[in-house]
């Protein structure tokens, strides 16, 4: 994984206005300032609650919505700027897969259309396309008979195997997981979180797989970033950041999954944050976790803390956990490999 | 829609039951809260009708918190709505019965739902969206079931909601009565739900999916409060959901469904150390672990679970159960107690732990000298 990024996305902001009254209006910072890299062939999970602007980094890494600022650089190019033909050609090289298969695929069209226009997307030949489709279909497991059927009659588990093969069809470096298997019942879950693991030692395809359940995220990702109000809070290896995460935030998502493997008698001790997650629209000044943390010093409700490299190897952004000696406050993209090395 | 029908109610001819005095299967007897005996829920379609549930049986003690568990379509959600008596049409409960107390419910016309709806049994549901009217201040729809129940004034109920919003954790109670649902967040609005539910004090508190919606910090603090509201009250909790690890850390007894009915039931730590039935293990093998090393490859269920109604001869799991032997396509196996080391006790439909499989049934399939133990 020592080779170029594949993704490499520096200080990423997306705002958007919104109406307060007739002549008021407000900026709501839904990413601001995200940085991070993907190498060829890596999972990088992303996680946070709702309102932490997860699907808002995925939606303009695929450019459906235009970030504000920032770079986002895909195999090296700067992508912030395409349009026209251009962002077509961009969008080929990344995909998504979206939480809700029953909303992402044309109820009219069959599977072997769905397909076929990621294939035509390609440049794969009408005539080839039956074949292709065929091809598809088996690689994530599903009989190949399914090609003249319409999402209507197919199961959950089975829809989102199709839009997994629609977006493999268009032959993408990475793809973009969006709760992809948040809909599925669990004994389904856990084939499709196989079948994406197949895929990626198949096909070599990157993925940003964004989820709000952890124990999913530390099966599948090499890196973990954690997101809160629009900023990430903690970026390292999946390694680090369960086994020793250092964001008292990411402590406190970590300590609320409820594991049935966790040992007996062990009803983990109930570390509670209170409150919700901030407005994005006012978050609190300073660190914007202080008013639910359970650690926060004065220094917290004043300056808001960097990114910063702290002593378990991982970056964080807290002013109580302690940093690595020697360490400045770095940008966190000059950070990233760092943080790659395992 | 529940609370449409106690306004309807009140309009025609004000509390059934004044306040404090008893209702069906009100506190009068040491005896389960609810009891459900054979219950069968069917719905008519096209070409004969589809049982969803099917002879499921069981029993919830006052103050118990029972976890009933399953995938989408097996049953889970009809169940509790068969306790509330509210199968949407055109299903109906083909067979067995429901107890309240010592009460049997659907028999007597006299007794009307609303006689015991909240007070003895009362119900809070995934989205509180969807159980709140979108068009009614909360402050109106948290006061009803106080009114309409306790015989409440209308300031003395105003006084009730407030400290019931205080006590779930609403931040600011008396400017949230004033609000409509669709201002708050999901975990208000689920507290509300909560707040409102146990308003009445119900004897059995039944909880449906309450936490799915909401982020798992949110969820951590609704299953706290959960806790605590009904400890307070001794309620006791049926917890539904998809999700092993959310009922497995509230709940004292679990009862697993698939296809339909009960496949396994018993203590939570018994079932959690040893699971049974290959539907249990198999579930608590697909979801990745939080602590320990993980595998590259989750153990994973072939197939999908079986379309509502639908059940293939024999055993429903067989079709996907790595252990199916020609008997499970044949015989439906019955819920019986399972032992340690195997030996299926005289007389065990009532065992404390029991599982509906012929491979848990009998040592010679391996299948309990493999499992009895093993995590």
């Amino acid at each position: 994984m020592s080779s170029e990024p594949v993704v490499d996305v520096r200080d990423l902001q997306v705002h958007f206005r919104i109406r307060r009254g007739i002549l008021a209006s407000q900026t709501v910072r839904a990413v601001d300032g995200v940085s991070f890299t993907i190498a060829p062939g890596e999972t990088l999970g992303l996680a946070g609650e709702s309102g932490s602007g997860k699907s808002t980094v995925a939606r303009a890494l695929v450019r459906i919505t235009h970030p504000t600022a920032g770079s986002i650089r895909v195999a090296g190019a700067e992508t912030r700027r395409l349009h026209g033909q251009d962002l077509r050609a961009y969008r080929r090289r990344m995909q998504m897969v979206y939480q809700d298969p029953y909303d992402s695929l044309d109820p009219r069209m069959s599977v072997l259309e769905a397909i076929g226009e990621g294939l035509a997307v390609r440049g794969v030949a009408r005539a080839r396309r039956r074949a292709e489709t065929e091809d598809l279909l088996r690689r994530v497991n599903l009989p190949a008979s399914l090609t003249s059927r319409f999402p209507g009659q197919l199961s959950g588990g089975q829809r989102q195997r199709v839009s997994i093969a629609r977006a493999l069809a268009v032959g993408p470096e990475v793809i973009v997981c969006d709760e992809a298997v948040a809909a599925l019942d669990v004994s389904i879950r856990a084939q499709v979180l196989n079948l994406l693991k197949d895929i990626q030692a198949d096909a070599g395809v990157s993925y940003l797989f964004i989820s709000h359940d952890l124990s999913t995220l530390r099966f599948m990702a090499d890196r973990v970033a954690i997101m809160y109000v629009g900023r990430l809070v903690e970026y390292g290896t999946s390694r680090q950041v369960f086994s020793a995460p250092q964001h008292p935030y990411t402590q406190a998502l970590i300590a609320a999954v409820p594991d049935v493997s966790a040992p007996e008698g062990a009803r983990p001790a109930r570390t509670r944050l209170t409150g919700e997650p901030p407005d994005p629209a006012s978050p609190p000044p300073g660190c914007p976790f202080h008013p639910r943390c359970p650690a926060a010093i004065d220094i917290c409700r004043t300056v808001r803390p960097e990114l910063r490299l702290k002593v378990t190897g991982q970056l964080a952004a807290c002013h109580v956990a302690p940093d690595q000696a020697g360490a400045d406050a770095a940008p966190s993209t000059t950070e990233g490999s760092e943080v790659t090395s395992k | 829609m529940a609370s449409d029908r106690q306004w309807l109610a009140r309009r025609s001819g004000g509390p059934a039951v004044p306040p404090g005095s008893a209702g069906p299967g009100s506190a009068d007897s040491g005896g389960p809260v609810v009891t459900v005996e054979h219950l069968t829920v069917a719905f008519p379609h096209r070409t004969g009708t589809s049982e969803v549930v099917r002879d499921v049986s069981f029993a919830i003690q006052p103050g118990e918190r029972i976890g009933l568990v399953g995938e989408s379509g097996s049953g889970k959600s009809l169940t509790a709505r068969a306790i509330m008596q509210l199968i949407p049409a055109p299903g109906r409960v083909s067979g067995g019965r429901v107890l309240l107390g010592g009460t049997e419910l659907g028999i007597d016309p006299r007794l009307k739902p609303s006689t015991w709806r909240g007070t003895q049994v009362a119900m809070i549901t995934q989205d509180p969206l969807s159980s709140l009217n979108p068009l009614v201040r909360i402050g109106v729809q948290a006061a009803e079931m106080l009114r309409f129940h306790r015989g409440l004034s209308r300031g003395a109920a105003r006084t009730r909601a407030l400290e019931l919003l205080a006590a779930v954790g609403i931040p600011d109670p008396a400017r949230t009565l004033t609000q409509f649902p669709a201002v708050l967040s999901g975990g208000m609005r689920q507290r509300v739900a909560l707040a409102i539910a146990i308003s009445c004090g119900p004897r059995l508190l039944i909880a449906d999916e309450p936490t799915t919606a909401l982020d798992v910090t949110i969820q951590a603090q609704v299953l706290d409060l959960l806790e605590q509201m009904t400890a307070e009250q001794g309620s006791a909790v049926l917890l539904i959901s998809h999700d092993l690890g959310v009922v497995a850390s509230f709940c004292d007894r679990l009862l697993v469904m698939y296809g339909g009915r009960i496949v396994e039931s018993g203590p939570t730590a018994e079932i959690i150390s040893a699971p049974a039935h290959p539907y249990t293990r198999a579930l608590m093998a697909s979801v990745p672990s939080m602590t320990g090393d993980l595998p590259d490859r989750l153990a994973s269920i072939p197939g999908s679970p079986p379309a509502g109604g639908v059940w293939a001869a024999g055993c429903a799991f067989a079709p996907r159960c790595p252990l199916a032997a020609p008997l499970c396509r044949e015989t439906d196996p019955e819920l019986l107690g399972v032992a340690e080391g195997g030996v299926v006790e005289a007389g065990s439909a009532t065992a404390a732990h029991a599982a509906a499989c012929h491979a848990a049934h009998d040592p010679s399939w391996g299948l309990v000298a493999a499992g009895g133990g093993a995590s």
